[in-house]
């Protein structure tokens, strides 16, 4: 045998059990996932499982758009106005929602030209479960993105004890996810023996505790918090380490040539960072579409995220079919997720 | 290097937004500990309090029962054992295995190098939560046991990534060191074995270690496999669902004493190794 061939073997050899285990882990599952959405199985169920073709995926996605007709007063012949609000009154969207061959119940309501028309889903709550998932995904990317930088070009400067301070930054990335989460339940509990109530009662800046965890307006943003403290650091790393990179000599040309240090930073710093920072971004965006932890410690089944829709579905109510079509949908919003980065960006290999 | 003499406004605001950064870094933990340190009733005083306080004296007063408590509990010593276990198990398996393939990729020529590589990187951003379904499909019919079967799923994200940062190690090391070896007449076995292998050490201390984070982490199979097996809930599974010898109230003191005793540890392996970390961290993602 020649030297060529006995290496080829050889790698083939070596790759082997990688590739094996990752069959076995990976995509075996995966076709099981793909398969088992276009069935009815129920998990530890005793019957068999039928297909049922895309049902699963029209339960979990069909919308539709009613208009809600107004409410006619019989005696005056117009339109109902209610006595509390002022407000016309329209039609119950419960009533309006076709409830044959499928039920589907209210999402939100709103007016367009003067009409006003309920959106109604199968399954609201992967509705909501998407757009909290997208929300949570998009601030808190920001966020991260925007403070990491900040924080990697505060440490990037010299000075003494910037080990330590590199040190400190590593603190939060390490604590586990629902160790963190644990943790900042308690800074936002709900009366003035939390944290955060404390510390705004104390700049009476309120006048009762704010439930953070159970008042709806304030849960996404509770979860971008946690999110927030815990990741930026790892943004921060990832850019610092894009940040020392750059050749200093670049900033002694441009210095040289008398650029503004607000003109250095746009005309290098940035460009510069740009294939870093959009690593980073990939990295951060792909991780947040598949929240889970925060979700499923912190808000259980008040507010879902869609892994935490898909596990619920699967262990509350061993529903595999339904829950295996969830894993796919997600599997296809991040892969778009992925794609969009790809071309935006134009990150190559 | 920041001159703090020359201009003392600037290094002033320069210090405050360190000061800020660090705060904001550590103080969650601060709390935490300033928590656990709390009984139940210094744990309800409003409003709260910086430090554990006497609730009628307002003196300085820890409580150190929520951590004995802990350990008296079977649950959360049963958790840290599981994780140790399964964390340990499947770096293992993904260093051992992952290894092997690396010095393929990385240094070896073959056909269908590139598409593994591609297959590699696909698998490290794979999102865990869509197989689970048939994850648990599969763990369930099996007769594996319950931890068995975490350590062999936790390798659908180790195994990926060690695979990943040590091909870009092994891609950086110098072909002349194999070719010399080739001359010498070792076989590129030997030379992967009694060579490559001591010089990627390092590499494979900090690629154990991230991976290992990584298992210690997992939270999303951890909590589905074991919902039918609470002997085998791993440390953020226990934490999670701490329970109380009282049923009525949640023992936040007792959960936050758990959450202070796995994370220190933790803490102090980053921080014995965060030169490495920062490394393989970057590795695995600015060369992805």
């Amino acid at each position: 045998m020649n030297l060529k061939k006995r290496e080829r073997n050889l790698a083939y050899k070596l790759m082997a059990p990688a590739m094996i285990v990752l069959l076995i882990v990976a995509l075996y599952p995966l076709g099981h996932v793909f398969y088992t959405s276009f069935t009815d199985r129920v998990f530890a169920g005793a019957r068999d499982a039928e297909f049922v073709g895309l049902e699963n995926y029209h339960r979990l996605l069909a919308m539709t758009v009613e208009e809600l007709p107004p409410v006619i007063d019989d005696d005056t012949g117009e339109q109902q106005i209610d006595d509390d609000t002022g407000e016309p009154v329209y039609e119950r969207p419960i009533r309006v929602l076709p409830r044959d061959p499928h039920a589907y119940r209210e999402l939100t309501t709103f007016s367009l030209f003067g009409n006003r028309y309920v959106l109604g889903a199968r399954t609201p709550n992967f509705i909501r479960a998407i757009g909290n998932t997208l929300y949570f995904t998009i601030v808190s990317v920001f966020l991260e993105t925007v403070l990491g930088l900040i924080i990697a070009l505060v440490v990037n400067s010299e000075f003494k004890g910037r080990g330590l301070m590199r040190a400190t930054m590593l603190v939060p990335w390490a604590v586990i996810t629902v160790v963190s989460a644990r943790m900042w339940e308690w800074m936002f509990a709900s009366t003035r023996a939390g944290f955060f109530n404390m510390l705004l009662d104390r700049m009476s800046l309120i006048d009762r505790a704010i439930p953070f965890l159970t008042f709806r307006p304030m849960q996404i943003p509770a979860m971008i918090a946690i999110d927030v403290w815990k990741t930026t650091p790892f943004m921060a790393l990832l850019i610092l380490a894009g940040l020392q990179m750059i050749p200093q000599e670049l900033y002694e040309a441009a210095r040289v040539d008398g650029a503004s240090k607000i003109r250095r930073f746009f005309s290098i710093t940035l460009p510069l960072l740009k294939p870093s920072i959009a690593v980073a971004l990939v990295f951060r965006t792909l991780d947040a579409l598949r929240v889970f932890d925060l979700f499923q410690v912190l808000l259980s089944r008040s507010r879902y995220s869609m892994a935490s829709f898909n596990y619920y579905e699967l262990v509350a109510n061993r529903n595999m079919g339904l829950s295996s079509a969830t894993g796919v949908i997600i599997f296809i919003i991040i892969f778009i997720f992925a794609i969009m980065y790809m071309q935006m960006l134009g990150v190559e290999d | 290097m920041v001159n703090f003499n020359e201009r003392p406004l600037k290094s002033a605001l320069f210090l405050l937004m360190l000061a800020v950064i660090i705060v904001y870094l550590l103080f969650p933990f601060y709390w935490a500990i300033n928590s656990s340190l709390k009984s139940e009733s210094q744990l309800f005083m409003t409003p709260a309090t910086m430090i554990p306080r006497d609730p009628v004296t307002l003196e300085f007063r820890p409580y150190f029962d929520n951590y004995i408590h802990i350990f008296q509990s079977g649950q959360f010593v049963r958790g840290l054992r599981n994780s140790v276990i399964v964390a340990t198990l499947a770096t293992l398996l993904a260093l051992s295995v992952g290894t092997f393939a690396a010095f393929a990729l990385g240094k070896l020529r073959f056909r269908g190098k590139t598409a593994s590589l591609y297959v590699i990187l696909a698998m490290t951003m794979f999102p865990q939560v869509t197989i689970l379904a048939g994850l648990y499909a599969i763990i369930t019919r099996l007769p594996l046991g319950t931890v068995p079967g975490m350590i062999f799923s936790y390798l659908i994200f180790t195994l990926p990534f060690t695979t990943w940062v040590m091909t870009s190690f092994f891609k950086d090391l110098p072909i002349e060191i194999m070719q010399s070896a080739q001359v010498d007449g070792a076989t590129p076995f030997q030379t992967f074995y009694k060579i490559l292998l001591p010089l990627t050490a390092p590499a494979l201390v900090t690629c154990g270690l991230l991976a290992f984070i990584q298992a210690w982490n997992e939270y999303i199979f951890a909590l589905t496999f074991t919902s039918i097996d609470p002997g085998a809930r791993t440390v953020p599974v226990a934490i999670a669902l701490f329970t109380g010898e009282a049923a009525m109230q949640e023992p936040m003191g007792e959960t936050l004493a758990a959450a202070v005793v796995v994370t220190i540890p933790v803490v102090l392996l980053v921080l014995i190794f965060q030169n490495r970390i920062v490394e393989g961290l970057t590795a695995g993602a600015v060369k992805g």
